[in-house]
């Protein structure tokens, strides 16, 4: 034994066993609290389920299954179908993820394949920004500019120029209101856009650029490598970045409650008031009187969280399946 | 000959079509997205005054400011944030450290990606019944604990990120010194990550000083100075809510005065938050 | 065909101080594959052993088994004995932490924690010693000086371990290693990152270190393995083929296939 070592064994031996026996305690109890915090995280999302659940179990069970097929919302006869909202949120982000998807890639293309290389860091990261800014201010924007600009713009002309055409005059029947379904959809596609765009360039980034290289090199345009080569090859991750994009456009509330006009009833006509279960619940959720409305409330918010919850984790499935291509 | 030519000038001409829309989407989402910033600093900047940070928010038709709400947004966003943030880097130091090879990881992160995205108000409904309810009433410490599990998904995701960049060469020197794994973490994993954390933490507080539906229910709103936690609070998104739905000038004016307020504070985080983590790259 | 036992070379090596670890009978398993093949060989007091053998043959493994870092690891198992001065470290029993400050470890790559080159050798003291701000700085000035990097740095103690250069960066390592009194110190391929100069100073400083500590060097040079070392083990596949005094293995070699590594037919 060297000398410097026999010095420590045989002073400090001793105090190096309670040393021991201390940390051994106190990454115990270190470790059991990162645990209880990882479990504390499933106990989180089984919670918002439970009481979603037992929240909505009154108007679950005095309406059943007809909750999800009943138009009628009437607080005052205490009758309270889910179809108009549910129909609101589906199309709403339906046509919003029609607008945003092609814009998205496109910005995305623009960015790997043609912007100067001294701007794309720059415009990468406004994008990236304007993902990050809350959708209050999507609302305030599309309520006092953007819908009045449709009202006496946009909407007179639609449904000047549709007029008489058999299908396309119900879907743009006026009158012009401004707020309305559409109107929604645009301001959730600006939302949204941003987000696909972020994540379209971010998968577009992890094609090998060998691959993209020998497309060229055999004399392929820039629209058919991207085309044949890098859309095929980063398709799933780019399902995954839509449907993330669609699952925060069906849960998006602020945005959708300024501009959609709150009415609980299905129309033919895209220009007319509707309403989506985020909406619904914003606006009626503190005023609503009576435990059965609340509780309905509450039942549209579960039928929300299961769709969200669908949406969300084929998106995180297919992104998985990209990060281990590009991990492999 | 001729043919090929046709050919490939076709191919060509297709490509400058293509390649021309995704210019025109680019100018379209960027020029739209401008649009929206433009008309945000026009109409906020012409109510930003002193008197916004000073005073409280005005009855209908009266000129007042923002205090109050700024004041409970303050308050509830540092209150998510001290909640949050511990359970947050905790759960987030399991997944890149101690379970790192367990199932258990694998399904928290599943499930805290889809927490990640969920809707916010889902999180409003379920604070509401989780503390609201009970308590019978509406409350600041309501609203404080919905913004909480808002932050723990964002700090959950960048503490393992953050983590699982750092080398295991690291770990393995630390331990070889025979200090025990969670001093390993704290002195050298934690440090090596500092700065990915905390930009994660920021991020958060980007996240949460802007979220509306969560509050709408949980912390409701006050018209009046308030810091008593057991009571309604006032936040600035939903006040701007709030005001700019009413048919008041003055209300209006004030909603648009702290949209722009939001925004620059959430740009702000997020822009600095970004420059931590670039100068990290940058080493 | 039998691997050289220790015990027929301590017989035939009566110079040989005792032994300081003894590996008997060890196999080691990534998950289901057998990276270890019944080892056993036994390391004399306060000299330096070096391992040798084409990559994959198992010689970073019988290393990361002496201080049990594979434990980080899951899937990963040892039986058999190591025994330190006696005592059978992969016993359940045995307390990691504290082997580890008996055994210390230098890594292939450098590994300077992320804080001061003063707190670099503090950091790993602290954790078991509770000594006066002067008695650390001392003992900060003596594992500088012991792993010559002393008069380098001494007027930037403060300044990020990281700010050193690749070599000065693996001799803080070694300093760090050597401040917390560990009576056996493993060597990863200390040197195989670094540039010549930087390389012959770690050499050098492994010939010092061996006065005190008992050294066990992987490296893929054998050069290296020749000049540092006094007894060097070549492996194969997870065996130990041959152990012995180093100037015989590289001169005359019993076994053909280290015959064959050394003269640089396969490896």
């Amino acid at each position: 034994m060297s000398a410097v070592s026999e010095a420590v064994t045989s002073s400090g031996a001793r105090t190096r066993e309670a040393i021991v026996r201390r940390f051994a305690l106190t990454d115990t109890i270190f470790r059991t609290a990162t645990r209880l915090s990882a479990i504390l995280v499933l106990v989180l999302l089984g919670g918002v389920a439970i009481s979603l659940i037992t929240g909505s179990w009154q108007a679950l069970s005095k309406f059943g299954f007809s909750f999800l097929t009943t138009e009628s919302w009437n607080p005052v006869t205490e009758n309270f179908g889910a179809l108009a909202p549910i129909y609101g949120t589906i199309v709403t982000s339906a046509i919003a993820i029609l607008i945003a998807v092609p814009i998205g890639i496109g910005i995305a293309v623009f960015l790997t394949e043609l912007c100067p290389r001294p701007l794309r860091r720059p415009i990468g990261i406004a994008v990236e920004l304007l993902a990050g800014i809350p959708s209050i201010i999507y609302g305030i924007w599309g309520l006092f500019v953007f819908a009045p600009f449709l009202q006496t713009t946009v909407q007179p002309f639609v449904i000047w120029l549709f007029h008489g055409i058999p299908g396309l005059n119900g879907l743009f029947a006026g009158p012009p209101y401004g707020i309305g379904m559409l109107t929604s959809s645009l301001i959730l596609a600006i939302m949204v856009l941003p987000f696909i765009t972020s994540i379209t360039k971010d998968v577009f980034d992890t094609v090998p650029s060998v691959l993209k290289e020998s497309a060229y090199g055999i004399g392929c345009t820039t629209w058919e490598v991207t085309r044949r080569v890098v859309i095929p090859y980063t398709r799933v991750g780019i399902m995954g970045g839509v449907m993330l994009g669609l699952g925060r456009a069906l849960g998006e509330t602020m945005a959708v409650t300024f501009v959609i006009g709150n009415a609980h009833r299905i129309s033919a006509s895209l220009f007319a008031p509707g309403t989506t279960i985020s909406a619904t619940i914003a606006n009626e959720f503190t005023e609503a009187d009576g435990e059965l409305y609340t509780s309905s409330l509450v039942a549209l918010g579960l039928i929300l969280f299961i769709i969200t919850f669908i949406i969300l984790a084929i998106a995180r499935y297919m992104l998985l399946r990209i990060d281990s291509k590009a991990g492999a | 000959m001729s043919t090929a030519m046709s050919l490939h000038q076709r191919r060509k001409r297709k490509n400058g079509v293509m390649m021309a829309l995704c210019v025109i989407a680019a100018g379209i989402g960027l020029a739209w997205l401008a649009l929206i910033l433009g008309a945000l600093v026009y109409k906020g900047l012409s109510g930003l005054s002193l008197a916004v940070f000073t005073e409280m928010t005005p009855p209908p038709g009266e000129a007042g400011g923002l205090l109050n709400a700024i004041y409970g947004s303050i308050v509830m966003t540092i209150i998510g944030i001290v909640v949050g943030t511990p359970i947050g880097v905790l759960a987030g130091t399991y997944m890149a450290e101690y379970g790192r090879f367990s199932k258990l990881t694998t399904v928290v992160r599943f499930i805290n990606d889809i927490l990640l995205s969920a809707p916010s108000i889902i999180v409003g409904l379920f604070v509401y019944e989780l503390m609201v309810r009970p308590m019978g009433h509406f409350s600041a410490i309501a609203g404080a604990v919905a913004l909480s599990i808002l932050v723990i998904p964002v700090v959950v995701r960048t503490t393992e990120d953050m983590l699982n960049l750092v080398p295991n060469a690291l770990r393995e020197a630390g331990t070889a010194i025979g200090a025990p794994r969670w001093v390993v973490i704290r002195s050298v994993a934690y440090r090596a990550a500092l700065s990915g954390i905390v930009t994660g933490i920021l991020l958060a507080i980007a996240r949460i000083s802007g979220e509306t539906a969560p509050l709408l229910f949980t912390a409701l709103n006050n018209q009046f100075w308030s810091s008593n936690l057991n009571a309604p609070m006032a936040s600035l998104p939903v006040t701007i809510f709030q005001f700019a739905l009413s048919p008041y000038e003055e209300w209006q004016q004030l909603a648009w005065t702290g949209a722009l307020i939001i925004t620059l504070t959430v740009l702000g985080l997020s822009i600095f938050a970004r420059s931590l983590t670039g100068r990290r790259e940058d080493r | 065909m039998k691997p050289m036992l220790s015990t027929d070379l301590n017989v035939a090596d009566t110079t040989v101080e005792k032994a300081k670890i003894e590996v008997k009978d060890l196999n080691f398993y990534y998950g289901q594959s057998k990276a270890l093949k019944g080892i056993n060989l036994s390391l004399p007091e306060r000299s330096v052993t070096a391992f040798i053998g084409p990559s994959g043959c198992g010689k970073s493994t019988l290393l990361r088994v002496l201080n049990r870092i594979y434990e980080l690891y899951p899937k990963q198992t040892a039986e058999g004995q190591v025994l330190l001065d006696g005592k059978n470290i992969l016993d359940r029993s045995q307390d990691l932490n504290l082997l580890r400050t008996k055994i210390g470890m230098v890594f292939q790559k450098p590994t300077p924690f992320p804080m001061s080159i003063y707190e670099n050798i503090a950091f790993g003291v602290r954790l078991y010693e509770k000594i006066s701000k002067a008695e650390m700085d001392n003992r900060v000035e003596q594992a500088l000086k012991r792993a010559a990097l002393w008069t380098e740095v001494k007027d930037k103690l403060n300044a990020s371990g990281l700010s050193l250069s690749g070599g000065q960066q693996q001799r803080l390592c070694i300093a760090r290693t050597v401040a917390v009194k560990p009576e056996v110190i493993l060597l990863d391929e200390p040197a195989s990152a670094l540039d010549p100069l930087s390389t012959a100073k770690i050499e050098e400083l492994i010939d010092e270190l061996q006065a005190d500590y008992t050294i066990v060097i992987v490296t893929h040079n054998m050069q290296q393995a020749a000049r540092v070392s006094r007894q060097t083990a070549f492996m194969y596949l997870g065996e130990l083929i041959e152990f012995d005094r180093t100037e015989k293995i590289f001169t005359s070699p019993r076994e053909k296939r280290t015959q064959d590594y050394i003269t640089g037919r396969f490896g």
